[in-house]
């Protein structure tokens, strides 16, 4: 017993040194590793410039991210010591990633992709972009088209990629069938209205679109709520609230979603287009299941292959409102490149923005992706093909304005969107949705006040 | 001699009882230390973030511009129908907790015997809770979305008056988003329960049983009642779960439309915070909905501190 009792006595102490050394060495192999994995990592990612690029454009131009990585891995080769990793962003995504990375101002993008104007302008309005001009010369950038849409003071904040337009795409068999002329597409409203109701007796979907992301709404405000401005201002000081320039601009919003709620009772657009997003609504266009859709200049040439090109119109939106905008037209860069204020790598990140813009990648772009590059060294003579030639037309036609970028993001999420999707579903009167907006630029002027302010700033010149 | 020696004698287990004192003292305060880590790493994850999102909720603006605004973030919060709508829908999906627990109950008593492919039957049962919601959320919004596959189906079932726009219509929508929720966590109630049920006393039923209870008798009387606390705790945890997790469903399938009429406390919490960068008000809804998650952890921890006292 006594043996027993001893060896026992005598191992348990062992047994705990055991343990204890045990204990020490992985602490110890851990510590290690933590010591020195990153020392390793730190040595071999010193040799290069990692550059993160958080990019969007696939449903603005599909094929886009493609062409991004192709010219990512052929400015890697051409320069070692520079690494680029594509972080792909989607709508939903886009502006609340950077919102979070802003606010840690560390990690996050070098280089972000935004939608143009105010969701560039306001982060960089809050110090969170870098001009993109402090590093690229201006001997670069004056050829660079639409900077306009994303310049303060003479800084250049963004780097547009690509132009697209808006137009009314329309498919002519369809158009047949319903006995419209498949040449001519509606130029007015009262034409629009009829050539839907024609389509509509003849079982045919006139408008194909989805809103259950609250795109439809908001493009039907880009387009329609503009045609009833007579200029930018009236949007810009009726959010920052300026004298009575905010009811003047509830009273036009009325007038729109009034428009937009008889297109939904008259049964216009697709019954489903609340449960589809605004990609999913648009692939009822290439199914032949609706005759007619707003979208942009690359997903036109995409479809176009899918119904036949022959098949495919297009023409600018019809003119509904009266308004001095009213005749221009939907050409905007959409999305745009800047630098992220913290990062590291401003100057490696831009001279990798200014190669994207070098005449043989723009060629690139259109090639691969129908996209017109924002660039005036891009020879619009190489655009052979009769629907890419009267969507350039349409774009270069003359002043555009694509109202949506002119209203700070959270007003658009928050109103635009969902003061749409209330017409839409049928849940809500336009007096309802135009209610949301007050709420909401209420709700933004006291969540947002430095925000606010420096927005009215800039609204007020 | 005799003296120093009744001395020593008395000394000497007056010292030991001193050491054991000391030993009994000291390993009163071991279990602090075993716990001192988790409480660490606790209080850090939890205790400095509950800290930062109390103090948040007393401003406005962004991090990096914040600006003191006192209680008014709270005020906007009880005036903005935004909130008290999302509020509202969590409180409508607390519905989904009778109809799962009931469901995963009957299920789980039905299966609660030996036949061929029971195991199999199980995990398909439980299948759906593993799946992630990416592809939970993509299959229903095809299932659900107006003209999609489920209004097809009545369509060819000549049903067509119960065709709706499931998700796209805001009378209809947290319908279809309960739905989904008890689908998934259907699974979860039956593994539970039958876990329980397996684990009551054999004995018990047989007695009941020779005794001349039926099938419905030997449930109600003998099963379900031994399974109570189980029960208990599947409905509270439901509820925390309905109340404080369910953004997944909504992001997925919805994302809180149409026009906010999908959203929930945590998906006003995720726009507010994330989308907009509005850190205050943000902070302000997290702090209500943890004062109302709070009432339903507090019924849980008292039903599971009830439990150990019945056990013990």
């Amino acid at each position: 017993m006594k043996s027993t009792y001893s060896s026992t006595r005598l191992s348990r102490p062992r047994s705990r040194f055991a343990t204890k050394a045990i204990s020490a060495l992985c602490v110890g192999a851990m510590g290690l590793a933590i010591a020195v994995v990153p020392a390793a990592t730190q040595a071999s990612a010193s040799s290069k410039t990692n550059i993160n690029y958080w990019f969007w454009g696939e449903s603005d131009i599909p094929g886009i991210t493609k062409w991004m990585s192709q010219r990512i891995a052929t400015y890697e080769k051409a320069n070692p010591g520079v690494s680029i990793t594509l972080v792909p962003q989607s709508n939903t995504t886009i502006i609340s990633s950077f919102t979070l990375a802003s606010q840690s101002k560390s990690g996050g993008p070098d280089i972000d992709t935004q939608w143009a104007t105010l969701p560039t302008l306001l982060p960089a309005l809050q110090g969170d972009v870098t001009p993109i001009s402090n590093y690229v010369p201006s001997s670069e950038t004056k050829h660079w088209l639409n900077t306009n849409e994303n310049t303060i003071a003479g800084k250049v904040y963004a780097m547009p990629l690509y132009l697209i337009g808006v137009p009314l795409v329309w498919n002519k068999k369809l158009f047949v069938k319903a006995g419209l002329n498949p040449n001519v597409g509606p130029k007015t409203w009262s034409q629009f209205l009829a050539d839907c109701a024609a389509l509509k007796k003849h079982g045919i979907t006139p408008l194909g679109m989805g809103n259950q992301d609250g795109y439809f709404g908001a493009w039907m405000f880009a387009i329609y709520e503009k045609q009833l401005l007579n200029s930018v201002t009236q949007l810009t000081q009726g959010v920052a609230n300026v004298g009575s320039s905010q009811a003047k601009l509830l009273s036009s919003l009325t007038t729109m979603y009034t428009m937009l709620a008889g297109l939904i009772k008259s049964g216009y657009v697709n019954s489903n287009v609340e449960s589809l997003s605004l990609n999913q609504g648009w692939q009822l266009f290439p199914q032949s299941k609706a005759a007619m859709s707003f979208t942009t200049d690359g997903n036109v040439l995409s479809w176009a292959k899918a119904v036949g090109e022959a098949n495919v119109g297009v023409t600018a939106p019809p003119i509904w409102g009266s308004g001095k905008l009213a005749s221009t037209y939907d050409t905007t860069q959409s999305s745009d490149e800047f630098l992220a204020s913290w990062s590291t790598n401003k100057a490696a990140a831009a001279k990798f923005l200014a190669f994207l813009h070098t005449p043989a990648n723009m060629v690139a772009l259109n090639k691969e992706t129908g996209a017109f590059p924002a660039d005036n060294r891009f020879p619009t003579s190489d655009i052979t093909d009769p629907l890419a030639k009267a969507l350039d037309k349409l774009d270069t036609s003359g002043t555009s304005v694509w109202l949506e970028n002119d209203i700070p993001p959270q007003i658009d999420s928050n109103a635009d969107l969902p003061a749409g999707q209330l017409i839409t579903s049928g849940s809500g009167t336009p007096a309802a949705a135009v209610a949301l907006w007050k709420q909401q630029l209420q709700k933004w002027q006291l969540e947002q006040p430095t925000q606010f302010s420096l927005f009215k700033k800039w609204a007020t010149g | 001699m005799s003296s120093a020696s009744a001395t020593l004698d008395g000394e000497r287990p007056h010292a030991a009882a001193v050491k054991a004192l000391r030993v009994h003292r000291r390993r009163q305060w071991w279990p602090y230390g075993y716990m001192a880590p988790v409480l660490v790493v606790l209080g850090v994850v939890f205790g400095y973030s509950f800290v930062e999102v109390v103090h948040y909720s007393f401003y406005a603006g962004s991090i990096g511009s914040l600006v003191w605004v006192g209680t008014a973030n709270y005020r906007e919060l009880v005036s903005d129908p935004q909130f008290v709508h999302s509020m509202f829908n969590n409180f409508k999906l607390l519905l989904t907790v009778p109809i799962v627990t009931i469901l995963a109950l009957a299920i789980a008593l039905m299966i609660n015997t030996t036949f061929r492919g029971v195991r199999q039957y199980r995990a398909i049962l439980f299948l759906p809770y593993i799946l992630p919601a990416t592809a939970m959320g993509l299959s229903f919004s095809y299932l659900l979305q107006g003209n999609g596959v489920l209004d097809n189906l009545l369509t060819t079932m000549h049903l067509r008056f119960l065709i709706h726009d499931w998700l796209g219509s805001p009378s209809w929508v947290m319908f279809s988003i309960g739905g989904v929720i008890v689908w998934q966590q259907l699974g979860f109630g039956v593994v539970v329960f039958s876990a329980a049920l397996l684990a009551v006393p054999g004995e018990t039923v047989e007695a009941a049983r020779i005794d001349g209870a039926s099938w419905w008798v030997v449930q109600r009387r003998i099963l379900i009642p031994q399974i109570r606390r189980i029960i208990e705790f599947f409905v509270i945890l439901q509820a925390i779960i309905v109340l404080s997790s369910v953004f997944t469903y909504v992001y997925v399938l919805t994302g809180g439309g149409p026009a906010y009429s999908s959203s929930v406390m945590e998906f006003y919490i995720y726009q507010n915070g994330f989308e907009n960068g509005s850190i205050g008000i943000a902070s302000a809804g997290a702090v209500v909905l943890l004062a109302v998650s709070s009432v339903f952890i507090a019924l849980y921890l008292w039903v599971r501190i009830r439990a150990a006292k019945e056990g013990r």
